[in-house]
């Protein structure tokens, strides 16, 4: 398994429709960059469970992100390093601070919610479902070939595992070689990537003629998607999910000022009265 | 007989896409903004590709980010990534990819346009990215020039100077 491949499954997500599985991207994406600590934290759990009830192996997860994992830890402690403020500790006179430790504990929590909310896409996505959800949102779209489009990101998603397979060996054969020892920069920016880009291209020239012989054409039968009936509840979970991860004090402020006015100060008759007659709104 | 249907420049484009997604995988995380080979990608699509195929081959990019697939810098993905702090580069790949196209064309396919179109096309991606990042994060031009462009600088040299020689090596493989 790779970061872009799909796992075989019978979860509710695997048979979610995939247009509202990218909506539900799309909120949680935007909602994170509004989120602290508690809505970070919520949505963790939630991607948690989801990861767990989806039959993805947690360990494995955090193997095929650690090399980001270890990325995220460098982004720390930098921002932990750079950011003024208040110092927390120092040693060998570097000060580390405490609002560069919170900004860089909260920018590497977004990113790393964002890397597991496309995995789990990805991981329960079928590459020929995405482009049928590409081609279906692109089709109102006017002046945008939706179905050649459609045909591309089939195309990007074949390509995407050949170059991750052909980079690796590459760079193998590079390092036997003892290319990396190379000091210039440039020269092993280019016994990298020059190899690798013959390789796809050859590649590439195969898969045109292995189209062409096929008489390969955009007009082919449009998608059909199949629903769980569940997508409406999953839109609504998600919906709520982002307005707690956004506004998780404010909800709970606004909750609790609302169970104390009908439970300590009115007696419980008046909670009734008060949800008939909508006297008391949650968004006071 | 009917016209044979355009597929080379279709999979070729397909190819850079997929490229520039994996480019973005290969990140240094320096202050808000990592440093990543997906530029270089997208500069080399406007060198091989064109401005036409390559503006396409950069859309279908963002596009496939958007959708949901891990293809933003360090495996990121979403509309929140794309309208984030460091969304500003990503939407700048756009005008970038269409200027280095038309440099190309326009001076002729030799190593000195192409240095020319690089450095056009990143100077670009920086009138886009460091702009957005001074507003995403309410900070000053200086600061938002220190954070999110002079760290990049060295690596954006190497990186055009790798594309040149790359760019000149690959032209003769492809068959537009």
């Amino acid at each position: 398994m790779n970061i872009f491949s799909f796992r075989s499954g019978n979860t509710a997500l695997h048979c979610l429709d995939v247009r509202y599985k990218a909506v539900l991207v799309c909120m949680v994406s935007l909602a994170l960059l509004k989120s602290g600590f508690a809505g970070c934290f919520v949505c963790f759990l939630v991607l948690f469970w989801l990861v767990y009830a989806t039959g993805i192996s947690f360990v494995h997860l955090v193997g095929q992100l650690k090399w980001f994992i270890v990325l995220l830890a460098v982004m720390f402690a930098v921002r932990s390093l750079t950011v003024p403020g208040t110092p927390a500790f120092g040693f060998w006179g570097i000060v580390v601070t405490r609002e560069g430790m919170t900004q860089g504990a909260l920018v590497s929590m977004r990113f790393f919610l964002v890397m597991m909310t496309g995995l789990l896409f990805s991981a329960t996505t079928r590459p020929a479902d995405l482009k049928s959800a590409a081609q279906w949102f692109l089709k109102p779209v006017p002046f945008v070939p939706e179905k050649r489009v459609a045909i591309m990101i089939s195309l990007v998603l074949r390509f995407l595992p050949l170059i991750l397979t052909q980079g690796r060996q590459v760079s193998d054969a590079v390092n036997a070689r003892c290319g990396n020892l190379n000091k210039n920069p440039v020269r092993r920016i280019r016994y990298l990537v020059l190899p690798l880009l013959k390789k796809t291209f050859l590649a590439a020239d195969s898969l045109c003629l292995a189209m062409d012989a096929r008489c390969y054409s955009e007009d082919r039968t449009d998608p059909v998607f199949t629903t769980s009936g569940k997508e409406m509840v999953f839109l609504m979970s998600g919906l709520c999910l982002c307005l707690v991860m956004v506004f998780p004090a404010h909800l709970l402020s606004q909750i609790t000022f609302w169970l104390e006015l009908q439970f300590l100060v009115d007696p419980p008759i008046n909670l009734l009265y008060s949800l008939k007659y909508n006297k008391y709104s949650l968004l006071l | 007989m009917p016209q044979a249907y355009p597929l080379r420049p279709l999979v070729y484009t397909a190819l850079f896409v997929a490229l520039i997604s994996v480019g973005a995988f290969i990140a240094i995380p320096i202050g808000p903004v990592p440093i990543v080979l997906q530029n270089m990608f997208v500069l080399l699509a406007g060198l091989i590709l064109g401005p036409a195929r390559g503006l396409a081959c950069v859309a279908v990019y963002l596009l496939v980010g958007l959708a949901g697939l891990p293809v933003f810098a360090g495996g990121t993905s979403g509309i929140g990534k794309l309208f984030g702090p460091t969304g500003g580069y990503l939407l700048g790949y756009l005008p970038a990819v269409l200027v280095t196209g038309v440099i190309s064309r326009t001076l002729g396919e030799k190593p000195s346009s192409d240095i020319l179109a690089m450095i056009a096309g990143s100077v670009i991606v920086y009138a886009a990215g460091v702009p957005w990042l001074k507003i995403a994060f309410s900070l000053s031009w200086g600061k938002a020039v220190a954070a999110g462009m002079v760290p990049f600088l060295l690596g954006d040299i190497l990186k055009i100077a790798a594309g040149v020689v790359i760019a000149g090596k690959i032209r003769p493989f492809v068959k537009i």
